[in-house]
Formats: structure tokens, C-alpha cells, sequence
């Protein structure tokens, strides 16, 4: 019995109560999912070595809230756990059979890529992945666990590496310092959902954190963050599906591979590293593949993963036979089989996640309060833009109109954009996040505004711009 | 009608599409279904001969059983349908499967020279002229592997013959009826072929393995079941065979490995075999006005018309001319399909003698550092590849080649490749040398003759080979080969070989198309992604060295590990002292950095206190020396000193009170003013010392640069310093 991969889906154990204990062989794993609000499960490593995708865990205990993912092992382990959650042990006859095997191989082909890519000097770049497939296949857990597998490789910079700054970074960075870029809108990296962005991730991830580092949680405040602090760069799309404008979706897109690209170019370390780009779930019905293919041409990537498709992989690797990268590169499409343990993930349950990311971003999580400023601001100091109506789109017009302020705007997030209100409309759209407010009323008839805002002080001569996604779920202050 | 059949193949190709394992029912089901609309055969042949081409290879195998129990169940009229089309379909498949699939295809193949089992009807599931090129193309890629090392005409000659009585002492196949075959199917791994063999009856009536896990009773079960199913329907003669029977329907003992090279069937009608060369010639031509400015289209359009002369002038042996006649039914089924053959450039044929390369400590991947026998394998097997498999199979090899080559790349040098898939991976995420596995492994796809070659591929004797689908290097070999194997070969034989090849039938096949290639690593091929590589799971731990108890970081146990691992723990120190600070003070979310700063600004790890600007990362690293040091109040007053010359503004307090303070030397109120690079509001020239906030500029001046300083605020006002450092520098996140 316990020999059968994946029995233990059959019959997923009664919520625990108490402490139970856990043993793990290696390649086993514990998956959980902690998904009401009131419910904690806390997880001790006793004896062994476990880690959450990628991040290995130490002998401390870890509080999860409303996650859903995995503890697993290479050596072998054993767990205490305590709370409620849903949990079973996926046990694997052997290592083989378990889809983390073929993770971990992906990463030491990546990690032979870097150290080539190292070994060769010259401005030689690590592999850009992206990796795709449709949605509930695990794309973003498989990214998260390569970024941690690669930041923990004990690897020497052959040079070291920016000495203008005081010479720290070579004696501090120890592993790769791959690029992680989100260009799925559903959620965000190190931000609210509705963006695209990345950032470089070269140090531990939060591994209690929902999104194991890649949640909002990790995103930067003004105080000291018990996990390294991961800095991105942002941009708002403002809509839940690349296919609903495909058109700013392309040219967002572009604009973080020139970060990249200028990133790149600027570190070594990021150079050799490489990027590890997760894709959006795209329907192939409405020109998805082209969607990734673009990103495939705007990140110069080379190795593309696609997970849990046969269709997807066949077609993408039929679309990118014989095309090569601009620095000459082939480019290899794999075949990923879909891991089968990922959680089914229902609507509620990602709609919580929103409503809750969008929660964090201004008053933080149970173990770091944030408090955000509240601010009455006329509707004569805003700039307030939206894209027009596309049932009332015409030729030439702007990407983006002024918005009029209304009662319908409150409990909106709006993004605040690094640009000036009087650049044309079309910088406005495409320039880099500053950071979310969120209209907490509209008082028409006194014409202001009340908002919170993260931080203490105006936004003076930013513009703002109105999204269509995510929607409003309750007002903040309420 | 036309609407039944396209519903009817519809459903079919869903039904197919749902079969991704090796499930007896699920094949015994879609052969009932093919039985039942047997009057939409031709449909649903085509539908299941385009599922085989498209599946991705795990899923490949099962719908070849399908194949295989449809015609085996309903050889008429489904043997009629796929006859033609085997050889491109069984190679197609052949060459993206992996090895153990392989292995199972290789079984298959076997079976269909034989009759039905429990049918009365003697005539073999296909007939031999359908079967043979097949197992004349798998011969002459397998011989590659042996043969393409060695360029004299003696040694393959010797190596073919070395190498064959291995392959006629293999286990005999365990039909219990039929002595060994031809094929070095089997005889390539005797041991593993036997091990891998099903017990008779199972071989013979299922081909199917079952899954590991699956009830006995039920396997019982199911054995009767396709047992019903097999109908001793006598097969008619299929179509395409111009004559009415075969001389030996039997499997004969005697036949033993000369099946591949031995007479052939009598009667292969010339008159055919020129029609079809006719017909594809009007293609050609059709295609040709269609693009007259298309040279490949032009010469390979001119090669056939050659061809066509000659064999209406020329009296061929009846083997060569049924050769001939099975590339040339090939070419008619797949002359224009493109494909997507593999890059050659990327079968890296790695010798097995090649020592397992370590991994760690860190050193060069395969690509990174290739190692001299590596260089030489990448470059030869394809180079050889055509005069080796002239070597063996003469006229056919040479077409068989070709088409090969304009369908799929080479076979014979995939096969090479994919044979070697396992060690070149290894030879990446290499094992200890102590583990002797890797080569054993893979010498297992050879038979020993094999094992001196890697000798020969490294020795620098060896002239560099033309690449991949140029003309073979080696000329003469294909006649020589051809005299030793079977009768004379008419010069004009060999003319029309040389003459194909320089017509630039091989050149422009391969050339026509190389864009259409898909770029394939052994590093990232299914086999290398599956393997299991314990060895190097202790990189992920004890070789990082012994984890943080607060976070599981690891550090090296040596010097610089030590000293990381020590400011670390500061860092960890730091951050729990200043959360609790910052709890109390106000914490909130930080603007997210602009673009400039993003791309400039280093990740600078544990230090998430240091700002993008220098002078606070200065600030930082002076910090952390002074913290990790463990230094007295000296160090941190130079540091604190450095920090009031560079960092001359700080960020307004958040509590109200003092939001309204000023000055205590000058009287004078800050002001307020947004600073981009700190993203937030800030006293200019503001300094905050023994909780009070100075103008940076007025402190310097009372205070001046003597000692007083430190003596009037002592150690203690040091570390304020440090603490609204901090603050600013915060900011900035």
C-alpha cells in the first residue's frame, strides 16, 4: 500500500488536532493546506533535513496561515506538527517516481548552465527560463523551488563582484542571484495582483509567508525584515487575464525585460544566475501561444519548461524549432509533468488571497503591523487616470483618459505611477509602480477624498491610474 | 457517408487521445471500435497514424499497441491501410522513444513477422517486404554505433561479422514457435533482453505489459478476453504486394540472422516499381512548377529521373530493386512532410570509457570543459554514419539513409544519441567514480564488439567527416559491403549510389529543411530528467556546510564561512532588536524603489538596512564591520563621524510632536522636503544625537571634529547614530 504513488490523495486524513509526528523518507512529501482564516498549523523539523520549495528549513517552528503547499525532503525527516489542516504524506516506492526528482535535476542543469556561463566570462549569460502551462499545474511553486535551490549553491564569484560597494556584496552573496520575473497578473510577485514585476532573490525566502517568498508579505517596509528584504521592480497591468489586453500585456512585458536586461548587464552575479520567469496561464484559443512567445523574444529566453501540457509543449516546441535567441542561443523547449500533488485551487480560496494581499500591503501580517496614513486630499491634487472603455474605443485614442472621481471609486486600490501627470498618457501607462493607495471614501459633494496611503506624506505630481482588476471587496477602514 | 467517417475518426481521436497507459482494456476497447466501423477503416487509420506521429513519447508506445492489436484483430482491412505507411510510422515513432520503449517496439516488430498467434491463417501480420526495411534501417543505424569508428573497410567487415553471432545466439524469442530472428533487436542486450521478455504465451497474444500493480485474477481475465477477440480470420494477400503470395510464410529456424540480408521474396515487379517512381516524378514536377526557383526541388526532381533511367535500362538483382522499391513507396508516403529531426550538433555520442566527471568541488560542466574524446564524438558518428550503413545494408542503407535524413535526421546517429542519453548526463550530474553503474549501462546497448571503439573514436587518425547529410566520406564501403554481404553489385549499382548522393538528393533533403529542427540537450532530455542522483544531494547540505538555528542558511566550515556565518548571526542579532524598535516607533510599507535604483542597486543579501546609495551602504559596511568586529566605541566614533558627513538628512518623525521641532543650537524649524532617492519626507541636514535632533551643520560647528564629541555623548550616543542611520536607510525600502 504504502508502496503506491499518490494513495494518499485517495483519502486525505481527518484535520489534525493535536501534535502529530510525521516521518518522511526522502523524496516524500507532506502537503498540506491551511485554508480557513481561523486555522495554524505549526511545523517543527525534528530530525533531518526538510525544506518548503526550495528553502530548507531550520529546527525552529513555522506558523503556516491559508497555504496550501508542501514540505519535502531529500534525506529524509521527521516533523512535528501542530493545528488544524487539511495534510497528507504523498509517498513515493522511490525517488524516481516522485515529480521533485525531475525539479531537482532541472536545477543541476541550471546550476551546469550558470557555472558555464560563469566559467566563460565576458558578459556570458546564465539560462533565461520560462516556464508555462496552463493554470493548478504548480509553474509558480516550481519556479520558487528552482530560485531557492539556486540561491543556496555554495558558489564562489570568479570576480568579485561591484567593489564599489565597500566589497560586501562578494563576501556576502554565496549563491546565484537569479532574476525572478511574475508575468501572470493573478498574482503578484513581491506585490498586489494586477502587476507584473521582478526582482532578485538571492537570499533566503520566507518560508512561512503564503507565497514562500513570492507574496507581499516579502515586499519592502520601512523597518527591518526578519528575512532578507527582496526589492522589485513593478508594473500595473491592472486586469486579471494577459488575453483581456494583450496589447499592454506585450508592451508591459517589454518594459521589464529592458530592467532586466539593464539589470543584467549591471551585475554579474544576476548575469551568470539567469532568470526564472513565470509565465501566465495563457488560452491557446485566443493567441496565447504568440503571448509567449513574445515573452520567450523579449527575455532572450532559452529554456523554456512547460508544465503539466503535452498540447502546450508540442506547440511551443514546434513554434520555437530552428528560432534562436539574440545572442545566438537555441532554444530547448522541456517537457514538465505536472507534480500530483498540486492543490486544487479553487476561486474563493485565490479570491482570499487577494482581498488578504491587498490587506497585508497596508496594515502587514500577525507578526508585523503596518500602519498606513490616513489622508483627506481634494479632488483638485489628484491626477486620476483610466483606460478608456473599450466599447467606446475609437482610433487614436489615449491609452489613458482622466478618470472621474465618484462614489464608485471607493474601496478601489489605485496604483500610483513613477511618472509625471504631465507625461503623455502612454509613459504614464507603461512607467514603473511607486506603490497602491486605496480610496477609502469619495465625498462628491465636498470634492475630497479621503485615501490610505503606506506612507506618511503626498504623492505630489504622481498620477495615479484606476484598474479594472482586482475589485473592490470591502473597504479597508470598514 | 463522408460525414459518417469524419465523425467516426473524430471520435476515435478523442478515444485515443484518452490513452495515455498501457491499459488492456482501454486497447481491447479501441480495437472493438475499429472492428465495429471497419466500413470507415481507411478513416480511422489515418486518424490513429497521426495520433502515433503526434503523441509526445511517453504516450507514444500504448498507441502503438493500439496499431497493433487493430491489425493483429482486423487484418483486413487495417494490415491494407497501415502496410504502406508502417515504415514511416514505426520509425517515426522509433526515434523519439526512449530506449525501454524501444525495446518494446523492437518485440512488436517481431511479432508482426509472424502470423497471428490462434489464427489459422500462416501469413505473418504483415508482410515481410512491409517489415523488412524497418529492421533493414534499425540494423544499419545499430551498426553505426560499432562500425562509425572505424574508417577501414577490413574493420567493418570484421566488426560486421564480429558482430552478428552475438545477435543469432540471443535467447530465442519466447514464442515458443519460432526460432531466433534476424534483427539485432534482441541481440543487442542478450541479458536484458531475456530478463525483459515476456513468458510465451503473454509475448505472443499480449504484447501489452501491464502496469506493476495490477490484480492477476484480472490479468486472467483479461488474457481470456483477448483471446475471444482474436478472430482466425484467414488475411487476404494486402494490397500493395504485386504478387499473390509469399514463399515463406513460416518463420524458419534456418532463417537465423540472414532474414535482414537474404533473398529476397521472388517476383518484385519492375513494372511497379517504375510506376511508382513515375508517379512520384510527376509530384516532383508538380511541385517543381508549382516553385520553379526551388533548386533542392530541382536537383531531387533530376536525381529521380536518373533513377528512373536507370532501372529501366539497367537488370537489377531483385533485392536491390525491392529495396529500391520500399525507399521509393517511403518517399511517396512522406516526400513532402517536414519534420523535425534533432540537431546534430547536440548528440554529443560519448564513448563509454569516459570517466565520470565529478561535480564537486566545482568544475566545468560538459560543455563548459569538453574533454578531448568528447570533441572527437561530437564530430563523428554523423560523419560516418552513411558509409557505415552502406557497410551493412548497401543500396538500402544509402535510401534508407536518405530518407531518413529528409524525415528525421539521421536514425542511425539519434539512436547513437539517444543510446548515450544516460552517460552524457551523467557526465554532467556525475556520480563518484566509485560508482561503476554509468558505464556499465550503458555498454549494456552494445554487444561487446562494440567496447574497443571508443579507441577509435578518439584517435586523431580519423579524417574529419563531413557534416551532418553531406555525401559519406568513404566511398567504396556501401559496394564493398554490399559483395561481401550478398551477390555482386552491379557497378552501375554503385553508379547510381554515387550518382543519388552527388545529385544532392542528401545534400538538399537536409538542407531544405534545417531551420524546422528542434533544439534538444542531453542535459534536459526526459531520461536525464528521470535519473536519480543521489550523490548530489549532499551539495544541498552537509557540503554547504552546518545551518543557521534561525533561519537554516548554511555556512561553509572555513574561514570566510566562519566569518559570513558570524556577521550573520549579528545581522539576525540586529534585526530582532530593531523589529522591536520599529514595533514601537511605526512601521509601514515602503515605496518600491525606481527603476534606476532598481537596476543599480547590488543585492546586498543579509544587509536589507543597506540604502542604494553609496554612502549608506558605506555606512552599512562600516556598521557591520564595527558590529561583526566587536570593536569598542573607536571604531564605531569613525564610523559615526563618516556617517555625519555623509548622510545629512533624516526622515521626519512620524509622532507630531516632534514633527514640530526645531533646532536646539540655531531655534531654527526643519524643513520638510521630499527626498527622491529616500522616497520620503526628510530634514535636510538634520541629525538626530542623544534623542534629540540637531542640524547636522550647527552640531559640526559647536561640537567641531576634537574629542569631545565622544566625550560629551560617549558610547552610547554612537549607537544612536547608528540607529537613525538605520532609520534613513530603511527608508529607502
Amino acid at each position: 500500500m504504502a508502496g503506491i504513488p499518490g494513495l494518499g490523495q485517495l483519502a486525505p486524513a481527518p484535520s489534525v488536532t493535536d501534535t502529530q509526528t510525521v516521518v518522511l523518507l526522502p523524496y516524500w512529501e507532506w502537503r498540506f493546506e491551511v485554508a480557513t482564516e481561523q486555522d495554524s498549523v505549526t511545523v517543527r523539523l525534528v530530525k533531518g533535513t526538510a525544506e518548503r520549495d526550495g528553502t530548507e528549513l531550520a529546527k525552529k517552528p513555522y506558523k503556516f496561515e491559508r497555504t496550501k503547499s508542501r514540505i519535502y525532503t531529500l534525506e529524509g525527516c521527521t516533523l512535528d506538527i501542530t493545528g488544524h489542516c487539511k495534510s497528507y504524506v504523498a509517498k513515493y516506492p522511490r525517488p524516481e517516481d516522485s515529480p521533485l526528482n525531475v525539479h531537482i535535476n532541472l536545477h543541476w542543469g541550471l546550476d551546469e548552465m550558470r557555472k558555464e556561463a560563469r566559467d566563460r566570462g565576458r558578459g556570458a549569460q546564465g539560462p533565461r527560463v520560462l516556464i508555462c502551462g496552463p493554470s493548478n499545474t504548480g509553474k509558480t511553486s516550481l519556479v520558487r523551488t528552482l530560485t531557492g535551490l539556486a540561491t543556496r549553491m555554495g558558489h564562489e564569484p570568479r570576480r568579485q563582484a561591484s567593489q564599489q560597494y565597500g566589497g560586501s556584496s562578494a563576501e556576502q552573496s554565496s549563491g546565484w542571484q537569479p532574476i525572478v520575473v511574475n508575468l501572470g497578473p493573478r498574482e503578484g510577485l513581491l506585490s498586489l495582483p494586477g502587476t507584473l514585476s521582478a526582482a532578485v532573490y538571492g537570499a533566503m525566502m520566507d518560508v512561512e509567508e503564503p507565497a514562500g517568498g513570492f507574496g507581499i508579505t516579502s515586499a519592502p517596509t520601512s523597518g527591518p525584515s526578519p528575512v532578507p528584504v527582496k526589492t522589485p521592480i513593478v508594473y500595473y497591468y491592472g486586469r486579471e487575464k494577459v488575453e483581456e489586453d494583450p496589447a499592454h500585456w506585450k508592451d508591459l512585458t517589454g518594459k521589464l525585460a529592458s530592467s532586466v536586461r539593464a539589470k543584467i548587464k549591471e551585475d554579474e552575479t544576476v548575469r551568470t544566475s539567469g532568470v526564472l520567469i513565470d509565465a501566465p496561464a495563457v488560452e491557446f484559443a485566443q493567441g496565447g501561444l504568440e503571448l509567449l512567445v513574445h515573452a520567450v523574444n523579449e527575455f532572450a529566453v532559452n529554456l523554456v519548461l512547460v508544465v503539466g501540457s503535452d498540447r502546450m509543449y508540442e506547440e511551443l516546441e514546434q513554434r520555437l524549432a530552428g528560432v534562436y535567441t539574440s545572442v545566438g542561443e537555441p532554444i530547448e523547449c522541456v517537457n514538465v509533468e505536472k507534480s500530483d500533488g498540486v492543490a486544487e485551487v479553487v476561486d474563493s480560496f485565490t479570491r482570499h488571497n487577494r482581498e488578504a494581499a491587498i490587506k497585508e500591503y497596508f496594515f502587514g501580517d500577525s507578526k508585523r503591523t503596518l500602519s498606513p496614513s490616513l489622508q483627506v486630499i481634494s479632488f483638485d491634487d489628484v491626477a486620476i487616470f483610466k483606460a478608456p472603455d473599450e466599447s467606446e474605443a475609437y482610433e487614436g485614442q489615449p491609452a489613458l483618459e482622466p478618470a472621474e472621481i465618484s462614489a464608485g471609486m471607493s474601496s478601489w486600490t489605485l496604483t500610483i505611477m513613477d511618472a509625471s501627470v504631465n507625461d503623455p498618457p502612454e509613459t504614464i501607462r507603461q512607467a514603473p509602480v511607486v506603490g497602491f493607495i486605496a480610496v477609502a471614501e469619495v465625498d462628491e459633494d465636498r470634492r475630497r477624498l479621503k485615501i490610505l496611503s503606506p506612507v506618511t506624506g503626498r504623492m505630489d505630481n504622481k498620477p495615479m491610474v484606476w484598474g479594472r482588476w482586482p475589485e473592490p471587496y470591502i473597504n479597508l477602514l470598514g | 457517408m463522408a460525414d459518417d467517417a469524419a465523425e467516426v475518426a473524430d471520435d476515435y481521436r478523442q478515444a485515443l487521445e484518452d490513452l495515455s497507459v498501457n491499459s488492456r482494456i482501454e486497447i481491447a476497447t479501441l480495437t472493438n471500435i475499429a472492428r465495429e466501423n471497419a466500413n470507415h477503416g481507411l478513416a480511422i487509420a489515418e486518424v490513429l497514424q497521426n495520433h502515433i506521429k503526434k503523441v509526445p513519447p511517453p504516450k507514444t508506445l500504448p498507441a502503438l499497441y493500439v496499431l497493433d492489436s487493430v491489425v493483429k484483430n482486423v487484418p483486413t482491412p487495417y494490415s491494407l491501410y497501415f502496410g504502406p505507411k508502417l515504415y514511416s510510422i514505426f520509425m517515426n515513432a522509433y526515434t523519439k522513444v526512449d530506449k525501454d520503449t524501444r525495446r518494446k517496439m523492437d518485440e512488436m516488430l517481431r511479432t508482426w513477422k509472424e502470423p497471428v498467434p490462434g489464427s489459422i491463417s500462416t501469413k505473418p501480420v504483415f508482410p515481410p517486404e512491409v517489415v523488412r526495411p524497418i529492421e533493414h534501417a534499425l540494423i544499419a543505424a545499430r551498426n553505426v554505433a560499432f562500425v562509425a569508428n572505424h574508417n577501414s573497410f577490413q574493420g567493418q567487415q570484421q566488426l560486421l561479422r564480429g558482430a552478428r553471432p552475438p545477435a543469432r545466439e540471443t535467447p530465442t524469442p519466447p514464442t515458443g514457435r519460432s526460432a531466433p530472428h534476424a534483427g539485432l533487436a534482441q541481440g543487442q542486450r542478450p541479458s536484458l533482453g531475456q530478463a525483459s521478455q515476456m513468458p510465451p504465451q503473454s509475448m505472443a497474444q499480449q504484447p501489452y505489459p501491464m502496469r506493476p500493480h495490477n490484480d492477476p485474477n484480472m490479468q486472467q481475465q483479461q488474457q481470456q478476453q483477448q483471446q475471444q477477440q482474436h478472430r482466425p480470420t484467414p488475411q487476404p494477400a494486402p494490397a500493395q504486394m504485386s504478387m499473390p503470395h509469399y514463399p515463406q510464410h513460416q518463420p524458419q529456424p534456418g532463417l537465423g540472422s540472414e532474414a535482414g540480408y537474404g533473398p529476397p521474396p521472388q517476383g518484385i515487379s519492375i513494372e511497379r516499381l517504375k510506376d511508382d517512381i513515375q508517379q512520384l516524378i510527376v509530384a516532383e514536377r508538380t511541385e517543381f512548377a508549382r516553385n520553379p526557383l526551388d533548386a533542392s526541388r530541382q536537383t531531387r526532381l533530376k536525381a529521380l529521373l536518373d533513377l528512373q533511367a536507370i532501372i529501366q535500362r539497367q537488370d537489377m538483382p531483385q533485392d536491390q530493386l525491392m529495396l529500391i522499391k520500399a525507399r521509393v513507396a517511403e518517399l511517396a508516403v512522406n516526400n513532402l512532410r517536414a519534420a523535425a529531426p534533432a540537431d546534430p550538433l547536440t548528440q554529443h555520442h560519448q564513448p563509454p570509457h569516459l570517466p565520470p566527471q565529478q561535480y564537486y568541488p566545482p568544475v566545468g560542466g560538459v560543455v563548459a570543459t569538453p574533454t578531448p574524446p568528447q570533441v572527437a564524438a561530437l564530430a563523428r558518428p554523423p560523419s560516418v554514419t552513411p558509409g557505415a550503413g552502406g557497410g551493412g545494408l548497401s543500396l538500402s542503407a544509402l535510401l534508407g539513409q536518405k530518407a531518413a535524413q529528409a524525415q528525421k535526421g539521421s536514425l542511425a546517429a539519434l539512436l547513437a544519441a539517444k543510446q548515450s542519453a544516460t552517460p552524457p548526463a551523467l557526465g554532467g550530474f556525475a556520480p563518484p567514480p566509485a560508482t561503476s553503474t554509468p558505464p556499465q549501462a550503458y555498454q549494456a546497448n552494445f554487444p561487446p564488439a562494440a567496447v574497443p571503439l571508443p579507441a577509435a573514436v578518439r584517435s586523431p587518425s580519423l579524417p574529419q567527416g563531413p557534416p551532418f547529410g553531406q555525401p559519406p566520406a568513404v566511398q567504396p564501403s556501401p559496394v564493398l559491403a554490399t559483395d561481401a554481404i550478398k551477390q555482386e553489385a552491379k557497378p552501375n549499382t554503385v553508379a547510381l549510389l554515387a550518382m543519388l548522393r552527388q545529385k544532392g538528393l542528401l545534400k538538399t533533403d537536409a538542407a531544405a529543411k534545417p531551420k524546422k529542427q528542434a533544439y534538444h540537450s542531453q542535459r534536459f532530455s526526459q531520461a536525464s530528467l528521470k535519473q536519480h542522483r543521489p550523490h548530489l544531494t549532499p551539495l544541498f547540505y552537509d557540503d554547504l556546510g552546518a545551518p543557521c538555528t534561525q533561519c537554516g542558511r548554511r555556512f561553509r566550515p572555513d574561514a570566510a564561512g566562519r566569518r559570513q556565518k558570524t556577521a550573520h548571526m549579528d545581522w539576525h542579532f540586529r534585526v530582532h532588536q530593531r523589529l522591536a524598535d520599529s514595533e514601537k516607533r511605526g512601521l509601514y510599507r515602503s515605496y518600491y524603489v525606481d527603476e534606476m535604483d532598481w537596476i543599480q542597486t547590488p543585492l546586498t543579501g543579509d544587509a536589507d538596512y543597506a540604502h542604494a546609495t553609496a554612502a549608506t551602504t558605506t555606512a552599512a559596511a562600516h556598521e557591520d564591520q564595527a558590529d561583526a568586529g566587536g570593536s569598542g566605541g573607536g571604531g564605531q566614533k569613525q564610523g559615526g563621524r563618516k556617517q555625519l558627513q555623509q548622510l545629512q538628512y533624516l526622515a521626519v518623525p512620524d509622532d507630531g510632536d516632534s514633527a514640530e521641532a526645531a533646532c536646539p543650537i540655531c531655534q531654527e524649524r526643519f524643513e520638510m522636503k521630499w527626498l527622491d532617492e529616500a522616497q520620503e519626507w526628510v530634514w535636510m541636514d538634520a541629525v538626530r544625537l542623544g534623542g534629540r535632533v540637531f542640524h547636522a551643520s550647527c552640531h559640526r560647528e559647536v561640537a567641531g571634529e576634537g574629542p569631545g564629541v565622544e566625550g560629551v555623548l560617549g558610547k552610547r550616543k554612537a549607537e544612536d547614530d547608528f540607529q537613525s542611520v538605520r532609520k534613513v536607510a530603511m527608508g529607502g525600502y
